[in-house]
């Protein structure tokens, strides 16, 4: 009875491996889901409120900071990639307090901080901010810039944005989830597990799944996913001499493998 | 003497002196006149729980009479006296249009915010205790916390400021699922309206939020001097707070439901706009 159900541990644990693998090898050739999703909804919040910009901040750990990661609109490309302390500003505020708020007439002010709008090349007349919350937390922002139509946001446009808010945050909870091997394995575990099983119990398994999932790039197999992903970009012409060229190479493989 | 049978929860209603009882008056015979005419808020204390205050602002005319911050040391909230002035702007414009309804009213700013993100709950929490011990009369939340690991904290002393006659006015949030205290039936919730008036005020009688003040393109004070333009429930729920401090001063002792009592009584008609 104890070998059987050691015998199962160990067929779990070798299908979580695998698992644990599969999802690593999914996340490095599939590219970054996260963007793709966030980089629409600040697309279509632009397009909505027909306004000089979009963007989203995320919030990142080490040092604390709101990272902006996507931006839309004809005055957003500035924000991409600019990072400001949670401390600061109207972003910083929705982020720390999870309260929506819109502030216009910025312009007309001569002491409003401009310093990380100037960054981005493009000094707004009115934002509009929401928190972008995931279950208890806030994760990050988007924001609005300038609405075309108006010099200042409406309660509607809030709660549009707020709508708009909570597609993002859902959408970063998803991808996050599924492409943090650790979380994902974790969220199966609990899943499939025990009621009764501890958090120990739980990172002790996670942790059992994944070792020997070397990220180091050096090992030879991380190189060839790399390699793989980055094919992305291919016409199909290219991308079937590449099968080709792998077909070759696996063929030989095979008999490399039948001699030995 | 009171009947060793009654429990307690009765003697307020059947002991021999049952003056206790005596109020202001039926509803119906409180108007905004009553309510609130010729205060100006004087002798009442106001805690502002948010980003803290720029003591300099023209806006808060000198008014502010103490500060201080929570900061988070070993994971354990400490509340210290304060220099920062205000982080964001956020808690100068609240001050600043609580000062405009109410303009003789003392103001304490409580920072909770700017210091480490990973414990503001327990700063927010740590900080609302504190003005509730400290004795103000009113605090302004315009903020608020969504951690189910604190709504039992938050809860008791929400609890402990409506027993002890603090009123509490939170800022409704926007975001989906609970927010604590905003969402506790003893604080006063505040959502936004876009009518254009300090003094316009709503009652609504199908909570969760139960007044509904300006909150739309109000002009407020800002960061370093300045002024600005701003919406959100945030900006809404220091108007409700500057009426409910000038009751207090004209009616020391009133308690936190009397106090909704008061203004539900003196709540606009929202059919008085289209008469014009």
């Amino acid at each position: 009875m104890a070998e059987d159900q050691s015998t199962n541990e160990t067929a779990a644990l070798r299908a979580l491996r695998a698992a644990a693998r599969r999802s690593d090898v999914a996340r490095r050739i599939q590219g970054d889901v996260e963007q793709a999703l966030l980089q629409s909804i600040v697309e279509a919040t632009a397009a909505l409120f027909d306004a000089e910009a979009s963007s989203i901040a995320l919030f990142e750990r080490d040092p604390e900071r709101l990272e902006f990661r996507v931006a839309a609109g004809a005055q957003g490309a500035g924000a991409i990639g600019l990072s400001v302390p949670p401390s600061h500003g109207i972003v910083g505020y929705v982020f720390s307090t999870g309260q929506a708020l819109a502030l216009s007439d910025v312009l007309s002010d001569p002491r409003f901080d401009r310093r990380t709008a100037e960054r981005t090349g493009y000094v707004p007349r009115s934002i509009a901010a929401v928190p972008l919350v995931d279950g208890q937390a806030p994760v990050g922002v988007l924001q609005v810039l300038d609405k075309r139509s108006s010099p200042t946001f409406s309660l509607r446009d809030m709660e549009l944005l707020g709508v708009f808010a909570r597609q993002a945050a859902a959408a970063i909870t998803a991808t996050r989830v599924q492409r943090d091997t650790t979380l994902l394995l974790r969220e199966v575990i609990r899943e499939i597990g025990d009621e009764g099983m501890t958090d120990e119990a739980v990172d002790a398994l996670v942790a059992a799944s994944t070792v020997g999932l070397d990220r180091d790039d050096a090992v030879p197999f991380w190189r060839l996913v790399e390699h793989v992903s980055g094919l992305h970009a291919m016409t199909d012409r290219e991308l079937t001499l590449v099968a080709d060229i792998l077909e070759v190479v696996s063929r030989h493989a095979a008999r490399a493998g039948r001699r030995s | 003497m009171t009947d060793p049978l009654l429990p307690a929860w009765s003697e307020p209603f059947t002991g021999q002196d049952t003056g206790g009882l005596l109020r202001a008056g039926r509803v119906e015979t409180i108007d905004r006149e009553w309510a609130w005419g010729s205060s100006t808020g004087a002798g009442v204390r106001v805690a502002i729980i948010d980003s803290g205050l720029e003591r300099g602002h023209p806006a808060l005319d000198g008014r502010v009479v103490e500060s201080v911050a929570v900061e988070i040391v070993d994971g354990e909230p400490r509340v210290v006296e304060d220099d920062a002035g205000d982080l964001f702007g956020h808690g100068t414009a609240c001050g600043g249009i609580i000062l405009g309804l109410a303009p003789e009213v003392e103001l304490v700013s409580v920072r909770v915010l700017g210091s480490d993100l990973r414990g503001k709950g327990a700063a927010f929490l740590a900080g609302l205790e504190w003005a509730v011990e400290r004795g103000v009369q009113v605090a302004n939340l315009s903020l608020s916390s969504k951690s189910d690991a604190l709504f039992p904290a938050f809860h008791e002393v929400v609890d402990q400021a409506y027993f002890g006659g603090v009123a509490l006015v939170s800022a409704a949030n926007n975001v989906q699922g609970a927010s604590y205290p905003s969402l506790f039936a003893s604080v006063f919730s505040v959502a936004a309206h876009a009518v254009p008036d300090p003094w316009w005020l709503y009652y609504n009688p199908a909570p969760p939020v139960e007044f509904g003040a300006w909150g739309v393109d109000v002009p407020i004070a800002w960061k370093d001097g300045g002024r600005t333009v701003a919406t959100g429930n945030s900006f809404a729920a220091p108007h409700i707070c500057g009426i409910v401090a000038l009751i207090v001063a004209k009616h020391p002792g009133l308690t936190p439901f009397e106090i909704k009592t008061v203004l539900a009584a003196v709540a606009n008609d929202p059919r008085d706009l289209s008469r014009g």
